[in-house]
């Protein structure tokens, strides 16, 4: 999978999912809220219902003409009275209420209804009612609920992710392959190419068929080094892995000779500031990709009659054109694969993915500082 | 010194017992009436606090719209005179009548 790929996937998934989840919290705490207010409403209906059930009691008592007054107890709930200044006249509840202010409430595990009331039989100005709360637990219910839809959820947002990406994915394997095929294809042509510029006798050319020569030379080049760049790619990186100690001085000496028929037909020169023997742990191969990807780069976006400084350290490698330079924008989306920003200029746009997959590798750390009309100067650091 | 103290007490609760004796249940008999007068006090003034004071302003100036009773009993009875004793014997009187008669007492 793409890393543009993967980033569009995690942005639709982030923005569906987030919408989505917003909106099922959204109806759920509705649902929640709504339940515990039908809650509470039946709760005080049934305590209404004992609250007129004591009045009665209440009334039928005070009019009683006995010595004593038997206070009203019930079965499935307790209560109390409390005269016009809430001072207790009597109570069967299991314990006091603190205020009697509130009109409905719960604690412990009980709720509590109070009611005032007049005339004041037996002097009860209130009447306070408490019964076992209904144990509702739709909570948990609630939870799992929940669980389940946001699962289906996310399963549905990577089915349609995957659906809207899949025009998007065939095109690139339709570009991987093709780019598989040909390079199938140009292995045999450019063998014979270079080993037959190799083998040519250029002592009784003359000096226009010379610069014909260097030209089919640069361009044979040209075509070998993108031929290894996409064998690097269509191999999965694995096209040797042999990690020895590299003299990379010697290796970094090679390259840049390798490329002078390119520099020079730009007219470009190079400033060395290589520091003997420095040594770095790495396959041959892929670090001589890293050098030529930077390398080829810097002279292709260079402007013409420039200097290319390349300095080696026994820490870092950097190498400075002066090119057009790149904005930041640019930097950061270089190492997207096939990102071009010049269309002038030859290529597949694989250059920088090639450099940050091996740099990323060896754990070399790669720093782009680009100024525009100034050039860029490349450095990696281990 | 307790034993002085206590007889003080006894003393003072007998001399209140006989002045509730002679200031009240001289015309008012019937304990039954006593009652019901407080029933119709509880009914209408709850607490102790209002019920003392209704009971004092009535006793200190007796009216028929100040009366809790019934209009046919009042029709019948009439009201009672304006009372002859002090702001503090009324006070101790109405104490009295409460606390032998009030309702919150008798709820068991």
């Amino acid at each position: 999978m793409y890393k543009s790929e993967k980033k569009t996937i995690f942005n639709v998934l982030a923005i569906y999912l987030s919408s989505t989840l917003l909106l099922i919290a959204t109806l759920f705490t509705s649902y929640y809220f709504y339940q515990q207010e039908q809650l509470i409403h039946n709760e005080k209906e049934i305590l209404k219902t004992h609250s007129l059930e004591l009045e009665d009691e209440l009334l039928t008592l005070h009019q009683d003409s006995t010595e004593n007054y038997k206070y009203p107890r019930f079965k499935n709930f307790k209560s109390a009275i409390y005269d016009v200044d809430k001072e207790l006249i009597f109570s069967t509840l299991h314990e006091d209420v603190k205020s009697l202010d509130t009109e409905f409430f719960i604690n412990n595990d009980k709720s509590y209804y109070i009611l005032p009331i007049k005339p004041y039989y037996l002097g009860a100005a209130y009447m306070v009612i408490e019964k076992d709360t209904t144990p509702v637990d739709f909570l948990s219910d609630l939870i799992a609920i929940a669980i389940v839809v946001v699962l289906i959820t996310i399963f549905t947002s990577l089915f349609l992710v995957k659906l809207v990406l899949k025009p998007l994915r065939e095109n690139l394997h339709l570009l991987d392959n093709f780019i598989k095929d040909t390079t199938h294809e140009l292995n045999t042509p450019i063998t014979t190419i270079l080993a037959n510029i190799e083998t040519l006798d250029t002592k009784n050319c003359d000096e226009k068929s010379l610069r014909k020569f260097q030209r089919i030379k640069i361009a044979s080049l040209n075509i070998s080094n993108l031929y290894q760049d996409l064998v690097y790619l269509l191999l999965n990186h694995k096209a040797s892995f042999k990690n020895e100690d590299l003299n990379i001085s010697n290796i970094l000496n090679e390259r840049v000779q390798y490329f002078t028929i390119m520099a020079n037909a730009k007219k470009l020169a190079f400033d060395l500031n290589i520091q003997d023997d420095v040594v770095f742990y790495a396959d041959k191969n892929k670090y001589e990709r890293l050098i030529d990807n930077i390398l080829s780069n810097s002279i292709k976006y260079t402007k013409k009659s420039t200097t290319i400084t390349v300095n080696l350290t026994s820490s870092t490698l950097s190498m400075t054109d002066e090119g057009k330079g790149m904005t930041q924008n640019e930097i950061d989306s270089i190492y997207e694969k096939y990102r071009r920003f010049d269309n002038i200029q030859g290529g597949f746009g694989i250059g920088y993915s090639i450099i940050k997959s091996i740099a990323d590798e060896y754990k070399i750390k790669i720093i782009i500082d680009s100024e525009i009309n100034k050039g860029t100067k490349v450095t990696l650091k281990w | 010194m307790v034993k002085i103290v206590l007889v003080l007490i006894f003393w003072l609760t007998m001399l209140n017992a006989d002045s509730f004796e002679k200031n009240c249940l001289e015309c008012h008999t019937n304990k039954f009436q006593l009652s019901m007068f407080m029933k119709k006090y509880t009914l209408k003034f709850s607490s102790e606090k209002n019920i003392k004071k209704a009971l004092f302003k009535y006793l200190k100036n007796p009216s028929y719209k100040k009366s809790v009773l019934p209009f046919g009993y009042l029709n019948k009875f009439g009201i009672k005179n304006e009372t002859i004793l002090d702001d503090d014997e009324l006070k101790d009187m109405v104490d009295i009548y409460y606390d032998k008669f009030n309702v919150k007492s008798r709820i068991y």
